[in-house]
């Protein structure tokens, strides 16, 4: 999977604006949108609410996870636990990237909680690359890790996968009585 | 076509059609296309966008979409247009109105008061005569003015940013861009002094209301937003991009006022420098680099120090941005650069569209390397001038004429294809009249205005042709000499081009330009 597909399916998550203009409800395939009106607020996918935003027509509030204060207390959490802690929203480092591209201005403190997130997501995926290379070494059959998010499960993948494949072919063919001299596709 | 509600007759008009945007090619030109091209894809509106050079280009641009077009939208500076009553007036009804009232009087009335009513109605006619033909005087009177005189009125940017505040779809962007165009009218000297300075508090009202929209003890903005400050800076040309040593060779104010083209003059500097206790060594290198302590009361000291060297205006009230932790810019700077990279003669193609493009480009926050690339062509280019007018001062080829100064610069002059443009030039001879009046020793000279040429294209043997009014504190920039270079053409039958928006620029084959001297001289004197 490509990051960019799994920040297209992170655009499918509410966000609340504010609009300044005002539309009757919207009848989508997704989902009923609306109504809209100036200065009350409303949840919308955040793909709409970024296409509003470039438009001018609304504001976009912070969801209620991107706060300095939460973040700083899931960062130390994530830093005394050994296994994974619930992450603040399944798709948080998405949401951060394109909510303080695109709305920086709208959101308090863009600079801390960036700083912030990014913090969190190097321990994550820190713990994420020790556990694999325990995975590895001690050659187990199957393993369990609790609370990752699709993004985190994605930088891991590939490489995890192909590793194993590896592993796989080196391991059988050093099986005595295996198939002669097979060296698999290098 | 004149309009008195900007949102309703013109943006509400515009907004569910197809829009063909035909731009002039000068910074003020470039920075409302911005804004309105921000102000279109809010609202989703197709354009085309088609770069115009003149009234030539005008008019193919528009034979070739003339099946489309029912509005045109074109952007230069205004020229000065007076008031749409003084102009038109629809008196025909009233007229009518009056006769019909009239007859229908005389009809009915008895004759002994006929005679009354008819010495009325002949009063009232004759008062209506009287104020129709004093109305008429005024109009040729005020057109006469609107045609003689070529001026400038308020900039197109600031024109197209009041708009997008009336919809409520401003953003610091389209503030910054409207600055720079106002910025633009004040470098290319093309507003008085006066106007600028109500220009920038109107702005200023805006940059305040920016800023304190979210500016918060705890919700401060993230670094990366565009922040607008009021600096009441240096006037001396992209310093903060260069060594103050350069800057203060090269801007025309200090180099005009120390007259650097003389020994006396770079000794001058040398003790002015020195008068303000700033180390040579510092002075030359990167301004970014230079030394903390110094760099912090500059201003201040820089100004204490010109007063004492005559220079009374060396600080002028402009604006800065300041976005991401390394990137800040004054107004003129991107001025500088942009207008050097909309003229810049570097490549062989020199297709005018690139340029356009690329300068345009410059202007939005993303594209930094392009706009550094227009800051070092904007350097070179000032560099270019300062030599430029160095070695015509020194070589004494400004000639007086009678009614005006002259000047020509030869094939060979080094750079001269840089000033076969016509912002270059005229930025040319500004400061060379500038210097001039500051070197020559003539009072009556020094109020002169200046002709000058410069050869424009080698194939076709052409040369283009500058006129500026005369340099002094209080003028108002009126320009006569887009009516004058008409007439001596016509009088001499030159083949000359008056295909520049900006009537003063023409350009002349270079065989008919000494008659065509002759015409003017004998036109003016």
């Amino acid at each position: 999977m490509d990051p960019s597909e799994v920040e297209f399916l992170a655009e499918k998550e509410f966000v609340k604006i504010i609009p300044n203009f005002s539309l009757d409800k919207i009848y989508l395939i997704g989902g009923d949108l609306g109504p809209f009106n100036p200065g009350l607020s409303v949840d919308v996918p955040v793909w709409l609410a970024l296409n509003l935003k470039q438009r001018q027509k609304c504001r976009i509030l912070p969801p209620e996870w991107m706060d300095v204060e939460k973040l700083e207390e899931m960062r130390e959490l994530e830093r005394k636990e050994d296994a994974f802690t619930p992450a603040p929203s399944p798709y948080y480092m998405e949401l951060t990237k394109l909510l303080l591209n695109h709305a920086s201005d709208n959101i308090p403190k863009a600079d801390e909680i960036r700083t912030l997130v990014k913090d969190i997501w190097d321990t994550r995926v820190a713990k994420l690359r020790l556990s694999a290379d325990s995975f590895i070494r001690q050659q187990e059959a199957h393993a369990q890790l609790d609370n990752l998010t699709l993004m985190e499960i994605n930088t891991i993948r590939e490489f995890l996968l192909d590793s194993l494949n590896c592993m796989y072919k080196l391991r059988s063919n050093l099986q005595p009585g295996a198939t002669k001299g097979q060296f698999g596709d290098y | 076509m004149f309009i008195a509600d900007i949102k309703k007759d013109f943006y509400e008009v515009v907004a569910n059609q197809r829009v063909a945007l035909l731009v002039a090619a000068d910074i003020d030109g470039l920075c409302a296309c911005k804004i309105l091209q921000a102000l279109f894809h809010c609202d989703q509106i197709q354009y085309t966008l088609v770069p115009v050079t003149g009234w030539q280009d005008l008019s193919t641009a528009f034979l070739e979409h003339k099946e489309q077009i029912k509005l045109l939208i074109k952007e230069d500076d205004d020229l000065g247009v007076p008031t749409y009553d003084d102009i038109f007036r629809d008196e025909d009804e009233e007229e009518e109105g009056e006769g019909s009232g009239n007859e229908s009087d005389e009809g009915s009335e008895p004759s002994g008061k006929r005679r009354r009513f008819d010495e009325g109605a002949i009063e009232r006619r004759i008062e209506r005569q009287r104020a129709k033909r004093q109305w008429e005087a005024r109009r040729r009177e005020i057109l006469f003015d609107y045609e003689q005189y070529e001026y400038h009125g308020t900039s197109a940017a600031m024109m197209f940013f009041e708009l997008a505040w009336v919809l409520t779809k401003d953003t610091k962007d389209m503030l910054w861009w409207s600055i720079i165009g106002l910025t633009d009218q004040w470098v290319h000297d093309k507003i008085p002094h006066m106007k600028y300075v109500s220009d920038i508090a109107t702005v200023q009202r805006h940059v305040s209301r920016h800023n304190h929209r979210n500016e918060d003890e705890e919700n401060s903005l993230s670094i990366d937003c565009m922040r607008i400050s009021f600096e009441y800076d240096l006037r001396l040309a992209l310093y903060h991009h260069w060594s103050l040593y350069e800057s203060i060779c090269n801007s025309y104010y200090t180099a005009c006022s120390f007259k650097l083209w003389t020994l006396k003059g770079q000794k001058k500097l040398q003790e002015f420098l020195a008068d303000m206790g700033l180390p040579l060594r510092q002075v030359k290198q990167k301004f970014k680099s230079m030394d903390v302590t110094i760099k912090e009361n500059l201003r201040d000291v820089i100004e204490e120090s010109s007063n004492k060297y005559g220079m009374k205006d060396i600080r002028i009230q402009t604006f800065g941005v300041h976005f991401g932790f390394k990137n800040s810019f004054l107004a003129s700077d991107m001025v500088h650069a942009a207008a050097a990279l909309l003229e810049s003669t570097e490549r062989d193609e020199n297709d005018p569209t690139d340029n356009f493009i690329k300068a345009l480009d410059s202007l939005s926050r993303s594209n930094l390397d392009r706009l550094l690339s227009g800051i070092d062509l904007a350097k070179k280019k000032l560099i270019a001038i300062q030599q430029t007018v160095a070695s015509c001062i020194c070589t004494n080829i400004i000639l007086s004429q009678g009614p005006f100064l002259y000047c020509y610069l030869m094939e060979g002059t080094p750079d001269v294809k840089l000033f076969s443009k016509p912002l270059a030039l005229t930025l040319l001879c500004k400061y060379l009249l500038k210097a001039f009046v500051q070197s020559t020793r003539n009072k009556r000279c020094k109020l002169l205005p200046l002709i000058m040429a410069a050869p424009k294209d080698m194939e076709k043997g052409t040369v283009i042709v500058v006129g500026i009014p005369p340099e002094s504190e209080t003028s108002d920039k009126k320009n006569f000499f887009g009516r004058a270079f008409e007439k001596a053409a016509e009088s001499t039958s030159s083949r000359t081009l008056h295909d520049h928006f900006d009537t003063s620029i023409i350009e002349l084959k270079s065989e008919d330009r000494s008659k065509f001297l002759d015409a003017l001289i004998t036109l003016l004197s």
